[in-house]
């Protein structure tokens, strides 16, 4: 229960308004923002007072003591709802106790404590009804046992700024228009002050007070005599309780409890719309009971004056149109974008016979003839080309990103699969292709007709070999000789055995060709070679050997181990 | 290179009818190969070599209609990494933008083509993190947004990139499997054929959902060519795996094939809607023919399946075909190392 701090221009005002009719008490209500509810704003009291505890020995005026009042009476409350530990450090030697108040004061002090949503209470009522509630016979109202005139008999809530302003008085008087005009009055023009204003409205105070105070409160007016008219004033307030209950005169205190307790339960029954206190519970701590009680009486209230939270009207989400809706729009677009075209068209009939086209009419009597031709054919090459670039030339990326390193495409195994039937089936059209003996169709007899091509060539192969190693063994032997008039040139290639040179030089000798110069040399592979130089002369007879002659005896010398040596003379 | 007109047919007018077929030989099989379509370069085409291995071929080759000879510009030849898996010339017809021509394989490919040389504009991956980019099967170039190119991939995505920007527009995990092909069907609209058997149809304004229009008879059977009529994009037309039959469908009734054109002998491995007319097809195969077939009649039953009106007998397997959007008179085939153009 945090209370405001207190506002001075606000007491201001409502001690002026309450003195200004001269009722026993001002509260104002003011709404809290953030809870939305009426909470003791500020107040005065203007009512009875039956101790007066102060410091200073000279007399106050009635008006300081009223206001001095309320602040000890707002002091109290903390105190009291502070509990025991906080009273003790607060209170001053002149602070009030609760046994120091009348009931006015005690009523005045429960205000504090109390809450009031708008629209429930007086003060709420009146608040959201925007217009002023007078309740003449409150004590009446709320229970009938109470008859003490010192109780708040009149009530009046009048709405005004952000909240709400309560008067009460002990009278019972009726509602009166002229008296909520003329309380409206303070706090209407309390909005625009006016300095001059002020010392006029408080001499005003100062001057009716006396008057009025003398006639409506002859208690008060007797608190200002000799203390021994004090006593009288308790004999009087007992002999009133006494009248009341009709108990017999015994203890002041024990008499006082009762009656206090009587008038917090009736208090609270007031205040408290739709629920039941506990007002008559006794306990030995008397501040200790009435902190709970004021503590209890708050917390109830704002329990019950607690809305419950509003539940949110379900919103219809409406139903998500199906596929076939949104077909339909697409159909429905393209028909109108489109629809213009469609009596343009011309016909292809009259285009065609215009000019000289390149397709035949159609002829339906071909159909068998290509049906027969084209049927066997169709599984094998069947949209060859569409299937290889939509099957397989989109997956040769994916090779070629793996030789870059880069991540590669996952292919999934179905179509790794069919990659591979496809190049296995272009290689089988390729191999087929090549093989010149071709029997059928199928992978099996083209495999087939492969292995015996390949052995045909592996035999052919063995047969050019042998042919090329006899050629190169018929070259092992090998004769030359040219003579021109006196001069001869020779060349022998054979096989080479020891003093084959000097035999060849011998022979020559005896022809009578005497040889000049020789080049001779063996071959690594054992081949013997001689390039010789020789002039011719006349023998006895005057007769020059013939090249034949030379050639014949040379071939007589050289080896003869080859078995094919008669037929290799014969050639050359 | 020689160039060579190729009297395949007898008939009564032999001289005027061999002017309509013009044949181009290269020194390499060719498979991507695609038209011009800016009004100032007519008879002009890009072919691409189909080589197992990293260096590959373009050429852009040129029809002199004065002599029937097809030429290549050896300035205009130049070396492209891993064959292409397609080629398409910038869709410009008024030449408001610079010659562009695009190709895809590893990554997709936007070249700039002047009078005497052919430079790499952009080399677009997406993948920021490495060089790698999901090889892409092949891409289509959005005729009403030319910024646009949506490129099909075997990691089972569809990406559509901003060429100005060089940025990817957007992402989409198309299929269960590889996307064999992409086609666009208007500004935000696009549609996949994938090895999982499907036909979808995307919208960029709802890229949460796909819709399948189509699916393969036989689980898993793949779909390996798309074409969407630009003429009527109310019909595409798919390929599938090992068949000889075309599938034409519906986009306003899933599911249902409109017809199915089963009157070739082979495989089919290529199909082109006409770019003028709503109501005609044409599609190539394996046995060498290339037909035309006129659906205006699709409402109706025919007795008997749909028969083709018109038909050409190539030299070999037909693996590429091509319609002329700026010459609507001419269709274009790839066969083997030849090239040809042909007049309907």
């Amino acid at each position: 229960m945090a209370t405001p701090p207190p506002n001075n221009s606000l007491q201001t005002m409502l001690r002026a308004a309450v003195q200004s009719v001269q009722w026993t008490y001002s509260l104002f209500w003011q709404l809290c923002p953030h809870k939305g509810i009426l909470t003791w704003g500020d107040g005065y009291y203007n009512g009875a007072i039956k101790t007066r505890k102060t410091v200073q020995a000279m007399e106050v005026s009635t008006e300081e003591a009223s206001l001095q009042r309320s602040e000890q009476l707002r002091e109290l409350y903390e105190s009291l709802s502070g509990g025991e530990t906080n009273a003790k450090t607060r209170r001053p030697c002149a602070s009030l106790s609760p046994e120091d108040l009348t009931e006015t004061e005690w009523f005045y002090l429960l205000c504090v404590s109390f809450s009031f949503h708008p629209g429930l209470g007086l003060p709420g009522t009146a608040y959201a009804r925007r217009q002023h509630l007078w309740l003449s016979g409150a004590n009446e109202v709320d229970s009938k046992t109470f008859s003490r005139a010192i109780l708040a008999k009149t009530v009046v809530c009048i709405p005004v700024l952000e909240g709400v302003v309560e008067l009460g008085t002990t009278d019972k008087m009726e509602e009166d228009l002229n008296f909520i005009q003329h309380i409206k009055s303070f706090f209407i023009d309390q909005q625009h002050p006016a300095l001059t204003a002020k010392p006029a409205l408080s001499e005003q105070y100062s001057t009716s007070k006396p008057t009025s105070s003398s006639s409506s409160y002859p208690l008060v007016t007797a608190n200002n005599t000799i203390p021994i008219q004090n006593i009288v004033d308790r004999g009087e307030a007992i002999i009133l309780n006494n009248n009341t209950k009709e108990a017999e005169l015994a203890v002041p205190n024990s008499s006082f409890i009762p009656s206090e307790l009587m008038e917090l339960d009736a208090t609270l029954e007031e205040f408290r719309v739709g629920s039941s206190g506990d007002g008559s519970n006794h306990l030995d701590s008397f501040p200790t009971e009435k902190s709970m009680a004021l503590c209890s009486a708050g917390l109830e209230l704002l329990q019950l004056q607690l809305p419950p939270a509003p539940a949110h009207p379900p919103t219809e989400n409406l139903a998500q149109g199906g596929t076939d809706t949104h077909y339909s729009q697409t159909v429905s677009s393209i028909l109108q974008k489109n629809s213009r075209r469609w009596p343009e068209s011309p016909s292809l009939n009259l285009l065609t016979d215009s000019f000289q086209s390149a397709f035949n009419k159609w002829n339906s009597g071909a159909d068998d003839y290509q049906h027969h031709f084209h049927v066997s054919v169709a599984s094998v090459t069947s949209q060859w080309l569409l299937k290889y670039i939509l099957f397989s030339v989109p997956y040769l990326h994916t090779n070629w990103l793996k030789g870059k390193g880069t991540s590669p495409y996952e292919t999934s195994h179905v179509m790794a699969e069919r990659h591979r039937r496809e190049k296995l089936n272009e290689r089988f059209l390729i191999l087929r292709s090549m093989v010149p003996s071709v029997t059928r169709m199928d992978k099996a007899s083209i495999l087939g007709d492969t292995i015996e091509y390949i052995k045909q060539l592996r035999d052919k192969i063995e047969s050019l070999e042998a042919r090329k190693r006899l050629t190169g063994k018929r070259r092992m032997r090998q004769v030359e000789v040219s003579i021109i008039e006196s001069e001869a040139l020779l060349e022998v290639e054979c096989v080479h055995r020891e003093g084959l040179l000097l035999d060849l030089m011998t022979k020559l000798r005896e022809l009578g060709v005497e040889v000049m110069m020789v080049q001779s040399w063996v071959k690594d592979d054992g081949v013997f070679v001689a390039e010789m130089r020789a002039m011719v002369r006349e023998n006895g007879n005057g007769i020059k050997a013939s090249v034949i002659e030379v050639k014949n005896a040379l071939n007589q010398i050289i080896p003869r181990h080859e078995p094919y040596t008669l037929a290799s003379s014969d050639h050359f | 290179m020689g160039a060579s007109s190729d009297p395949t047919q007898d008939g009564s007018d032999e001289q005027q009818k061999r002017s309509e077929i013009y044949t181009y030989e290269a020194p390499w099989h060719i498979y991507a190969m695609n038209w011009s379509v800016r009004r100032d370069k007519k008879y002009r085409l890009a072919i691409a070599s189909l080589l197992e291995q990293y260096p590959n071929r373009v050429e852009i080759v040129q029809l002199d209609d004065s002599n029937g000879e097809i030429r290549s510009d050896p300035s205009l030849s130049f070396e492209h990494p891993y064959p292409p898996t397609k080629a398409i010339f910038i869709p410009d017809k008024d030449c408001h933008r610079p010659d562009l021509l695009a190709t895809s394989s590893d990554f997709l490919r936007v070249w700039h083509i002047s009078e005497s040389a052919v430079e790499l504009k952009s080399l677009l991956n997406g993948n920021k993190n490495s060089e790698y980019c999901g090889p892409l099967t092949s891409f289509d170039w959005n005729e009403a947004e030319p910024r646009r190119i949506g490129t099909s991939s075997i990691d089972t995505t569809c990406t559509i990139w901003d060429i100005e920007k060089e940025t990817v527009d957007t992402q989409l995990i198309a299929h269960d499997k590889e996307v064999y092909d992409i086609a666009w069907g208007g500004v935000g609209v696009f549609a996949s054929v994938s090895a999982d058997g499907s036909v979808r149809v995307f919208d960029l304004r709802d890229k949460e959902h796909s819709t399948i229009i189509y699916e393969s008879s036989e689980p898993d059977t793949p779909l390996v060519r798309l074409g969407w009529n630009k003429q009527d994009p109310r019909y595409m037309a798919t390929i599938i795996m090992d068949s000889a039959k075309v599938v034409v469908l519906d986009i306003r009734f899933p599911t249902l094939p409109v017809v199915e054109l089963q009157r070739h002998q082979a495989s089919v491995n290529a199909i082109a809607w006409a770019p003028h007319s709503s109501c005609h097809i044409c599609t190539a195969g394996d046995d060498s023919q290339a037909l035309i077939w006129d659906l205006s009649s699709m409402g109706q039953p025919v007795e008997g399946g749909l028969d083709p009106i018109l038909a050409y007998t190539a030299g070999a397997e037909i693996e590429q075909l091509q319609w002329s959007s700026s010459q609507p008179d001419w269709v274009a085939i790839a066969f083997s190392t030849k090239l040809q153009i042909l007049r309907v």
